[in-house]
């Protein structure tokens, strides 16, 4: 007995050494990043806190009149594009697990089919062209508005449901519509909100859509110019005395600021949606 | 499953009653609402699948689109046979590698969530390990090519000066612009951004296994590792194959990680279908769309049958499909 317990120790005090390395590799480059963005001058060590502490960096950011636009861009795309991916997928999802509705298998494999097969990046892009959606923001919204994979989870979701519930919302006379508004959002709030969540990263982080698309720096977004400033030389012009690389870090701190802000609330919100996906057999 | 026959047969006995038209009509409420979905989806997804055709057209940005049957795909496997095959190769073994090693790393990461008694310690570890998820691309790529750059900010070569591995005389690593290096750092970089994320799966299959297993073990004596290595890994081994099962239909997709990284200088090792195919369209002076569009369509083509494969191996496996 005297020597299991020994044991145990061991391998747990192994488990707290691993949990603190394991914390430590993400969360240094992380670290470094918010130092860097604190500190005037530009050093390559890892410090803990910056040696000569200053606020320029930020105030470069917030007062460098490019950056207004995408971020508003971003701020607009992201609630469009959320509220129409969310509009979209729960409406799909919906007519999906309406199982005497004649056709319904048709419908899937409609959607199916889109999972298999794509046009591929060129025809999309004359496509985009033709709706005159490129060098336009809202290819963002168009674009991410409509996502078969959260289409599916929905469902999947929906398929969770009780059908008692909406027979019995029929027998009284329910419109389908009725059923939706009345019976079927209300009990869906966690997955729209994990959902919605997906929708709002994805069109908020999106780089590459903008790289391909839009030449125009008025209808960029935030994470495009801030790529552009850090990485291709479109550095931003200061008035305070601040090295190169504090504005750099500045400007990744302020692209993911937002959603490591909201981050601890919704974090569960997050993971419940990768599990709507992999618990459902 | 069981559901869903459930719902059929006792919508069953209302369909033999009624007609299709009425059945059609009574749903009418439904069609109405699927109308705004489908209308994005043809937007989106089958308009384009009509554009595959220039695979086959010699097509500039000035001038008509002229018909060149299988030109396109003679210059793919034929003059730019090695810029071609290259980046298809290289889109197989990054995906692959990538896929292999931030799933090990999750499940490894995992079992040692699992084993944590400490709840505390297991979620504040779960809520940092799940961070880097939530940055783009743009972002992870910006901060590591800050750490890795050759100036003299850059903290990779100011540690590996102070550790006397580069001397007086070594000029700064350049490291995301050598071939050597590029895909070591690639990897590494994935693994720190999709670990924690990858853990979400496993760590749902390790709360579902059955204490009993557990207690079994203990009364047969049986040591903390003995229990992870013949318990913990085995309860495992499904939701490994379905993770890796459902990846492989995506193994072509990679875009985004290796266009934000990679750089003319490497692109030997780095350059996937998908940065090619954006180059030949969107960085030459006078792209030919009909060319970038076979290779398109080559890529959806073998995508396809990957999906098809991977959704075969997912019905004979979890005895129902991934899509």
């Amino acid at each position: 007995m005297e020597g299991r317990k020994k044991k145990l120790h061991v391998f747990d005090v192994v488990n707290y050494i691993v949990f603190i390395l394991i914390g430590l590799i993400i969360l240094v480059p992380m670290w470094k990043v918010l130092v860097d963005s604190l500190n005037k001058v530009g050093v390559y060590q890892f410090q803990l806190w910056p040696s000569q502490f200053t606020l320029d960096g930020y105030r470069t950011i917030i007062e460098t009149q490019a950056l207004y636009r995408p971020f508003i861009n971003s701020v607009i795309t992201t609630v469009l594009g959320t509220l129409l991916g969310l509009v979209l997928c729960t409406l799909g999802g919906y007519v999906l697990v309406q199982f005497d509705m004649p056709g319904r298998n048709l419908f899937s494999y409609f959607l199916l089919i889109t999972m298999v097969f794509t046009g591929g990046m060129i025809p999309e892009y004359l496509v985009m062209k033709k709706l005159g959606l490129v060098n336009n923001m809202w290819i963002l919204v168009v674009k991410h508005g409509m996502n078969v994979y959260n289409l599916v989870l929905m469902r999947n979701f929906f398929e969770g449901i009780p059908s008692s519930l909406y027979e019995a919302a029929k027998i009284d006379g329910c419109s389908p519509m009725g059923i939706f508004f009345k019976i079927v959002l209300p009990l869906s709030k966690a997955a729209l909100a994990s959902i919605g969540l997906m929708f709002a990263v994805t069109v908020w982080n999106d780089y590459t859509t903008v790289k391909i698309y839009i030449t125009d720096p008025d209808q960029t977004n935030f994470q495009y110019k801030l790529r552009n400033m850090i990485m291709d030389g479109d550095t931003p012009t200061t008035a305070y005395a601040v090295s190169q690389n504090t504005l750099f870090n500045a400007g990744i701190i302020s692209a993911i600021l937002p959603f490591m802000l909201l981050y601890p609330f919704l974090q569960k919100y997050f993971v419940k949606g990768v599990n709507i996906g992999a618990v459902k057999e | 499953m069981s559901k869903k026959k459930a719902v059929m047969t006792s919508g069953g006995v209302e369909v033999r009653q009624k007609p299709l038209k009425l059945r059609i009509w009574n749903n009418r409420g439904y069609y109405l609402m699927f109308l705004p979905v489908a209308l994005f989806v043809i937007i989106l997804y089958y308009w384009p699948m009509l554009g595959v055709r220039y695979a086959f057209y010699d097509y500039k940005p000035i001038g008509q689109p002229t018909f060149v049957g299988w030109a396109n795909f003679e210059k793919m496997f034929g003059a730019n046979k090695q810029a071609f095959l290259t980046s298809f190769f290289n889109t197989l073994e990054l995906s692959i590698v990538r896929l292999l090693i931030t799933n090990l790393s999750a499940i490894i990461v995992s079992i040692f969530l699992n084993e944590m008694g400490n709840l505390f310690a297991k979620k504040t570890l779960q809520t940092i390990i799940y961070l880097p998820h939530f940055m783009s691309w743009a972002v992870v790529a910006s901060i590591f090519s800050l750490f890795l750059s050759p100036s003299s900010t850059g903290m990779v070569n100011g540690l590996l000066r102070d550790l006397g591995i580069l001397g007086e005389a070594d000029k700064n690593i350049y490291f995301l612009a050598e071939s050597s290096w590029w895909r070591p750092i690639f990897y590494l970089i994935n693994i720190w951004k999709e670990t924690g994320w990858g853990t979400i799966i496993f760590l749902a299959t390790l709360s579902g296994i059955n204490p009993e297993l557990y207690e079994a073990a203990d009364i047969d004596g049986a040591t903390r590792m003995q229990k992870i290595f013949y318990v913990t890994l085995p309860a495992l081994g499904n939701t490994i194959i379905t993770v890796l099962i459902l990846n492989l239909a995506k193994v072509l997709n990679m875009f985004e990680p290796v266009f934000v990284l990679y750089n003319n200088a490497v692109y030997d090792v780095a350059d996937v279908i998908s940065t090619y195919t954006y180059r030949q369209t969107f960085a030459i002076a006078l792209p030919n769309y009909g060319y970038s569009t076979a290779v398109g369509l080559f890529r959806s083509l073998v995508a396809c049958v990957l999906m098809l494969l991977s959704n075969w191996a997912s019905k004979k496996v979890r005895g129902r499909g991934i899509i």
